[in-house]
């Protein structure tokens, strides 16, 4: 570091003790791996290869992976209601999977036992909300993970292009009522998240809390259920995903063109600050938020 | 609204199978049950039964007792009480219950660093939090380094976690002669617990003496010797706005040889006089007058 570098305050960087860099993947469990499968694919994702050991197809567009796994074995894939599509876990790009992993086991995280078969990657994990699971993956720059436990499908355009350059944005998780403070905790102490001030908001959906992971490069949001419901017992889960985008009317338009409906509410619809798509398959539904880099 | 609402009893002060202390409970009027482990364990039916029977019996579960020596070891013996506390953790989630309750260590081999014990009690309430659980610590009055909720209080403050608060022992309180006076620095929102006994004698100095006392001697609220200071309690802990429940944590070797219906019939008597004696709350109307309330509003 040379004297023209050095900060005129000690201003304390955010901590991201963990090195985390973005999503590596978010994975489905469904019993309905097609139907969830024509989803996606609506929504601009291609199948571009198979797990070698198990029912699991990856899916990309542009740097987006995104995992539907329908292995009949896995309880989280046998526990979805009627063939219901829900997300599973979501992976987290770190520094360095086994450190991050001990430490949040060392933070009092609970520790996913490994499935892995003979020549398969083991990727640690830990228990999240409900039954989903978050991993971890240090290998995302020299290597693809996808290369060990996936074969390509044959033909198919290994790097599809993304729809309007669309890329992960964030994830929105429903709580219990009056949990916003406890998962608050949780992710700051766990992932170094830190809240956003409830001024700031991103999207046309802007309840609850929305925190940011270290590296800035997603947000998660908390929604508890409103006061004057009736007592929501639903377990907590990982809701759905947000999409980031530029152009957000370009967006909807193309994926319109694909069969996707739009919730069209007074309240709510596609404007420039972003658009939500009606829930298919029970409650897989996608969020598009305008982004501006 | 039930009179005995905001009261509830503890399944150890009974004697008999689960299915018949809940029932003995329900029938004088108490709508909630501070359980503990071994009403699961030591089920006949096994932990599938014994949750079954709670979800049958309509009680809800005020919490769930008691994780022991938990905080302050090292090395193998604190990896051996994280397996203990995550199986205790998924007893309590079975059971629908909120609460875990968590007392001081009373171990030798814990250490006395009040940041070491606080750094422990976040690991245990960050296990806790994808469960939906919040962890009340007690200090008991035989605890080693913690042994009176000022303590309690301190370690959970330095901790500054939100599932994390402190559970109110009423006999702790008195056995350690804790004075009152620091029940005004606690946070309400932060007390998950406030179990109440009394006991009959006017002295316990010694360890030993506050351990059989606890364990084989206590009685009801307002059956002992303390009675005046726990109205006290109770009246100081409404003043900072607790809101919570109040269980009656009674361990008594003559309770555990009487019917149930008479013990349940004592607690009801106590729920009563603390209800209406000490809080001065008013009684609920009959039914009939109810109704006709409903009516005309």
């Amino acid at each position: 570091m040379n004297l023209r570098t050095t900060d005129r305050e000690a201003l304390p960087e955010m901590p991201n003790r963990l090195g985390i860099q973005g999503i590596e993947f978010i994975e489905y469990a469904t019993t309905r791996p097609q139907a969830l499968g024509q989803v996606l694919e609506s929504m601009g994702f291609r199948p571009i290869a198979r797990h070698r050991s198990r029912e699991v197809i990856l899916y990309r567009q542009g740097g987006m992976n995104l995992v539907v796994n329908a292995n009949p074995d896995d309880v989280r894939v046998s526990a979805t209601a009627d063939g219901e599509a829900v997300i599973s876990a979501v992976a987290f790009r770190v520094q360095d999977a086994l450190k991050a992993h001990t430490r949040c086991i060392d933070l009092g995280a609970w520790s996913v036992a490994s499935h892995a078969q003979a020549m398969e990657l083991h990727i640690p994990a830990i228990h999240g909300p409900g039954g989903t699971r978050f991993y971890f993956v240090d290998r995302w720059q020299e290597f693809s993970i996808y290369d060990i436990d996936f074969k390509p499908i044959p033909t198919v355009d290994q790097q599809p292009a993304a729809v309007e350059d669309m890329s992960y944005f964030g994830l929105v998780q429903y709580i219990g009522a009056a949990r916003s403070e406890d998962w608050m905790a949780y992710y700051e102490h766990m992932f170094d998240f830190t809240l956003i001030p409830d001024e700031e908001r991103f999207g046309i959906l802007p309840k609850g809390k929305l925190m940011k992971s270290p590296c800035g490069q997603f947000l998660w949001q908390l929604i508890e259920p409103d006061p004057w419901m009736e007592v929501d017992e639903a377990p907590e889960s990982l809701k759905r995903i947000g999409f980031g985008v530029k152009d957000v009317a370009k967006a909807v338009k193309t994926i319109k063109a694909n069969g996707v409906e739009f919730v069209e509410s007074k309240e709510l619809h596609p404007e420039d600050r972003g658009a939500l798509t009606r829930s298919a398959l029970g409650a897989v539904s996608f969020e598009l938020v305008h982004q501006t880099s | 609204m039930n009179l005995l609402d905001g009261y509830g009893m503890d399944t150890i002060t009974m004697a008999g199978p689960l299915e018949a202390k809940l029932e003995a409970m329900k029938s004088v009027g108490f709508s909630q049950v501070m359980l503990m482990a071994r009403d699961l364990v030591g089920h006949p039916g096994g932990v599938k039964a014994a949750v079954k029977a709670i979800q049958n019996s309509g009680l809800r579960p005020t919490g769930f007792q008691v994780l022991r020596d938990f905080e302050g070891l090292s090395g193998h013996l604190h990896n051996y009480k994280v397996d203990i506390a995550k199986s205790m953790l998924e007893m309590c989630a079975a059971t629908g219950s909120k609460v875990l309750l968590a007392c001081s260590s009373t171990s030798r081999h814990a250490t006395e660093d009040l940041d070491q014990i606080a750094k422990d009690l976040k690991k245990l309430a960050m296990m806790a939090i994808p469960l939906g659980i919040k962890v009340a610590y007690e200090g008991l009055s035989w605890g080693r380094t913690v042994n009176e909720f000022t303590t309690s209080w301190d370690v959970v403050c330095r901790a500054d976690c939100p599932n994390l608060g402190i559970g109110i022992d009423s006999f702790h309180i008195f056995a350690a002669k804790t004075p009152l006076d620091a029940i005004e620095d606690l946070d309400p929102d932060r007390i998950f617990l406030a179990q109440l006994s009394d006991f009959m004698w006017h002295e316990t100095p010694s360890f030993e003496e506050r351990m059989t006392t606890a364990r084989t001697f206590r009685v009801f609220p307002g059956e002992g010797v303390h009675s005046e200071q726990l109205a006290d309690l109770v009246l100081r802990l409404e003043r900072i706005g607790y809101r919570g429940d109040y269980s009656f944590e009674v361990f008594n070797d003559d309770y555990q040889q009487l019917p149930l219906e008479t013990v349940a019939e004592r607690a009801r008597k106590s729920a009563t006089w603390l209800h209406q004696d000490v809080l001065h709350r008013s009684a609920p109307l009959p039914v009939w007058a109810e109704s006709l309330h409903k009516v005309a509003s």
